[in-house]
């Protein structure tokens, strides 16, 4: 160990001139390593569904559904808590991931009477596949959705009146899949 | 009175001492016979089979060796197994609730074959070196998948977990990949002919073949792949033995042109 500190005691200048370079190199890139995008995800997250409202009339007119609550079938609380019962005319919705369908409860008009809910309540199934993909090292496997279909059940007064899917591939959110008129 | 004789009696014999060394060197002329041994020197890394003892998920070792070819040029190569399980999390700073994303084993061997140049120069009797190296690399090694969940920040349908992967948990094998190396390194003679040693390397990805669902995270020998960059960092320790096999004579610099440098 002594031999070992007295010959770094001993570097020369002339050998340190020759070693600087690429002590310099070896620090510039091991402190770079150490900042990685790979600590945290940031590339990728399973999609959400996203619909947007427009009107029956005007085919290309964005309309807002008056206090709009989504449900997901069997959840008691709304998909949307922040826009709860507000006028939206868009919405990101969560597909259940690895099942073959996910049905939603859209109700328009939303209020409680003595707890029941008194608007106009639809039931939409999304039937899918899903798709998993390894991201990154950070993500890991994210999901997507393929071959999207939809099915509205009918009621005695669907306040849907037409959907269509313009993406039936749910990668990426940000434009919108399915369009629904009212 | 006495000891000032005593010391310039000292005083003398040590410019006695100089002198008969200059006369030595001047008798021999320019060729002062300086012999080297040279040879091949070989052992293993300590760092590999230490952090297998002390890290369950990880069981590795390597074997070092290189041969001196001229004064400063050494070919040098290592060849070792490593194996490592691993797992990525979303962690937090209480530590609470902390959700595996996946969990993943890379097994396989590597060998790495190059030249160390020493631009150390040794005091008489000394052979140290501090060296730069390359080396060119191969490794052969398969990766397991051993389970998954997906990643979803909407915490809609499941709560506070993930759901676990859809598919099965499934081995990668027959994945290999190819790198350059840049190392830093030093040797020091520690006692007659046993060396300990010391490299950082910066490996630098050519060639990888990998698989379509799940990419190689980590490369036995190469270290840890990071995403959207080729480079990768590793290091060893050394411990390894000169086997003298004949020793060669060291010109000696002749002093104008060193002068002249």
């Amino acid at each position: 160990m002594t031999q070992f500190i007295s010959m770094i005691l001993r570097l020369d200048l002339r050998c340190m001139r020759r070693i600087r370079g690429f002590l310099f190199i070896f620090l510039a890139v091991f402190s770079f390593n150490a900042c990685e995008k790979d600590d945290i995800c940031v590339d990728g997250d399973t999609a959400l569904l996203i619909i947007r409202f427009y009107d029956i009339a005007d085919t290309t007119e964005f309309k807002a559904v008056p206090n709009l609550r989504i449900l997901g079938l069997g959840q008691s609380a709304p998909i949307n808590p922040d826009t709860d019962r507000t006028s939206i005319d868009s919405i990101g919705i969560p597909l259940r991931i690895g099942a073959p369908n996910t049905t939603f409860l859209l109700i328009k008009d939303s209020a409680d009477d003595d707890d029941m809910e008194i608007g106009n309540i639809d039931t939409l199934t999304f039937d899918y596949n899903t798709v998993e993909d390894f991201t990154s090292r950070a993500c890991g496997f994210v999901a997507s959705y393929e071959n999207l279909t939809q099915g509205l059940t009918t009621d005695s007064e669907n306040w849907i009146q037409d959907i269509t899917i313009l993406n039936s591939q749910i990668k990426k959110q940000d434009s919108a899949h399915v369009k629904i008129f009212h | 009175m006495l000891r000032s004789f005593i010391s310039f009696f000292l005083f003398v014999c040590l410019f006695k001492g100089f002198g008969q060394e200059e006369l030595e060197r001047r008798t021999t002329g320019d060729s002062v016979e300086y012999k080297q041994p040279y040879g091949l020197r070989a052992g293993v890394d300590l760092s590999r089979p230490i952090r297998s003892f002390f890290d369950d998920g990880y069981t590795g070792l390597e074997f070092v060796a290189d041969y001196r070819l001229t004064q400063n040029l050494y070919l040098a190569g290592e060849i070792g197994n490593e194996k490592r399980q691993d797992s990525e999390n979303l962690e937090n700073g209480e530590n609470i609730n902390v959700i595996q994303i996946y969990d993943h084993t890379t097994s396989g061997s590597y060998l790495k074959l190059g030249v160390d140049f020493n631009t150390y120069e040794n005091w008489y009797g000394m052979y140290n070196s501090i060296f730069i190296g390359g080396r060119y690399a191969v490794s052969s090694f398969s990766q397991t998948l051993n389970s998954y969940n997906i990643y979803d920040s909407n915490r809609y349908w499941n709560g506070n977990g993930f759901i676990e992967g859809l598919g099965d948990s499934e081995e990668f094998s027959g994945l290999n990949a190819t790198w350059i190396e840049l190392l830093f390194g030093t040797k020091v003679e520690l006692f007659a002919n046993f060396y300990l040693g010391a490299s950082v390397r910066l490996g630098f990805l050519v060639t990888q073949k990998e698989s379509d669902r799940f990419p190689n995270l980590w490369i036995p020998g190469f270290n840890k792949v990071t995403d959207g960059s080729k480079f990768g960092t590793s290091y060893n320790y050394s411990f390894t033995y000169l086997l003298p096999l004949y020793k060669k004579s060291k010109k000696p610099k002749d002093k104008s042109s060193q002068l002249s440098q």
